[in-house]
Order: C-alpha cells, then sequence, then structure tokens
C-alpha cells in the first residue's frame, strides 16, 4: 500500500483550485469530470509533483454530515490538514501580502514553527517548519 | 480565542515548557543536519551539546519522536534521492551522504525507497526526459 492522496473538503471545487493553484502555488495535476457540478481534481506541490496529490473533494456540497463536521472544524479554529514549509514567517508574510487571512500568526511550538489560515473553501489550515 | 488556541497554549505549556532542553535537539537536529555526510555518533553529538549520551537520545527521541540515529538517516535517504536525480554515480552518492560501503547503501535505500539506486535514478531520468 502506498500513500498518494490525501483529501480537503471544499464547498467550490473551482473557488478552491484558484486558491490552491493562484494563492498557494499549487500545481493541477488530475482533472476529471464526474457529473455536472464534481470533477475528481487533485493539486501537487510545485517543489515536489510527483509527491502526494491533495484531493479537492466537494464532500460539503453533497453530503450533509461532511457539511457539519468541517463547520464544526473550522469554528473551533482546528486545521485537519497541514503543509510542511521552509519557513513559516517568510510563507506568512508573502500570504499575508495576497490578503490570505491567519487565526494563528507565526507560533513557535517547542521544535516547530507553526500558522494557522482560512483556505476560503471552508478550512483551517497549518504551516509547519520543523525547527 | 478558539478552542485550537487555547489548546496551543496549554500542550506548550506541558510539553514545552523547558527551553534548555528544546535548545539542545533543536541543536542537535541542526548539527546533524549539516554534518550528515561525516560519521556522526551518540558520544560526538553528545559532547558537542555538553549532555550524556542517553540523556541526549532520550531527549532527542521525546522532541521529535524519533531517535537521532533514525533522524540522520531520513537525512541521508532525502540526501541520496536528490544527487541521484541530479545525476551523481551510486558510489560517489553513497559517500557524499555519510554512507561507508556501496552495498551496504543499496541495501537500506532498496528498504527504504522501494527501489535499489541505480533503478530509482532511472526512473528519474526517465521521467525527467519525458
Amino acid at each position: 500500500m502506498r500513500v498518494k492522496i490525501i483529501s480537503i473538503p471544499v464547498q467550490h471545487q473551482e473557488k478552491a483550485l484558484q486558491f490552491y493553484t493562484g494563492t498557494l502555488g499549487f500545481v493541477k495535476k488530475i482533472d476529471v469530470p464526474l457529473s455536472e457540478d464534481s470533477r475528481w481534481l487533485t493539486v501537487v506541490s510545485k517543489e515536489e509533483q510527483d509527491g502526494p496529490e491533495v484531493l479537492l473533494e466537494p464532500s460539503p456540497k453533497h453530503f450533509e454530515p461532511a457539511k457539519t463536521y468541517q463547520k464544526a472544524l473550522f469554528e473551533a479554529g482546528i486545521p485537519y490538514t497541514q503543509f510542511n514549509v521552509d519557513s513559516v514567517q517568510q510563507e506568512y508574510d508573502r500570504l499575508l501580502n495576497l490578503g490570505v487571512e491567519f487565526s494563528i500568526k507565526p507560533t513557535e511550538m517547542g521544535t516547530v514553527k507553526i500558522a494557522v489560515f482560512n483556505d476560503t473553501c471552508g478550512n483551517n489550515i497549518q504551516l509547519v517548519e520543523m525547527l | 480565542m478558539t478552542f485550537y488556541q487555547s489548546e496551543i497554549i496549554r500542550i506548550r505549556s506541558i510539553c514545552y515548557s523547558n527551553k534548555a532542553q528544546v535548545q539542545t535537539v533543536i541543536g542537535t537536529r541542526h548539527y546533524i543536519d549539516n554534518n550528515f555526510d561525516k560519521e556522526l555518533n551518540l558520544n560526538l553529538l553528545s559532547h558537542i551539546r555538553f549532555t550524556s549520551k542517553f540523556h541526549l537520545l532520550r531527549l532527542f527521541k521525546k522532541y521529535y519522536g524519533q531517535t537521532p540515529k533514525q533522524y540522520l538517516t531520513d537525512k541521508r535517504i532525502e540526501k541520496a534521492k536528490e544527487l541521484l536525480i541530479k545525476g551523481t554515480s551510486v558510489t560517489e552518492t553513497c559517500f557524499a551522504t555519510g554512507f561507508d560501503s556501496p552495498s551496504s547503501f543499496s541495501t537500506l535505500f532498496k528498504y527504504r525507497v522501494g527501489l535499489p539506486p541505480t533503478e530509482f535514478q532511472k526512473r528519474a531520468t526517465f521521467t525527467k526526459s519525458v
């Protein structure tokens, strides 16, 4: 067994694609239409295009419990997904300039530095730098 | 304050209140990062941070969830992949990443990556040229 995909539930796939590629800097990898308003849509890290894919999946739109769970996590400020960066401070500065909202500014937590931002699709995402 | 923010504060005070210990393990990790190509052992690492070697081993494992040796091996494999992708020969990669012999390097590489270094390099070159 291999780990190839992690899923992020998003409220609007097209909007998510714009944010994850345009703002965060991921690259679109797979885009397969599945029904009128849903796609199998994955993006990958620009530096690691053979690495794991992030599946931007439309579950909150189609499955009520998914929507409820996403909302509860969001309101509690909990990031369900995290990405590793070389410098949390640099990414924070870059994303802040692009208008991204942070609920946690760069913060040291022992051996890591973290920050949490709003992905505009219903999720908190955590950035992590190993110290 | 969100639930997550209060949890961060709570967990930080439980796990990371000993700043000296945190600095010791961070310093050790940086030393490994900068010297992964040399012969490294616990004696040397503990000398550098003025700790006993078993204390350092326990601390590193406590804060990073891995022993220094496991971390060092991960680092070396990661660097070996980078070199192989750039086209460096297997023997050269082996010594440049601090391994002792090409045969033990190849065995470990295959165990960790799923492919022997030569095969990994072939596939990487193929992917690049497509």
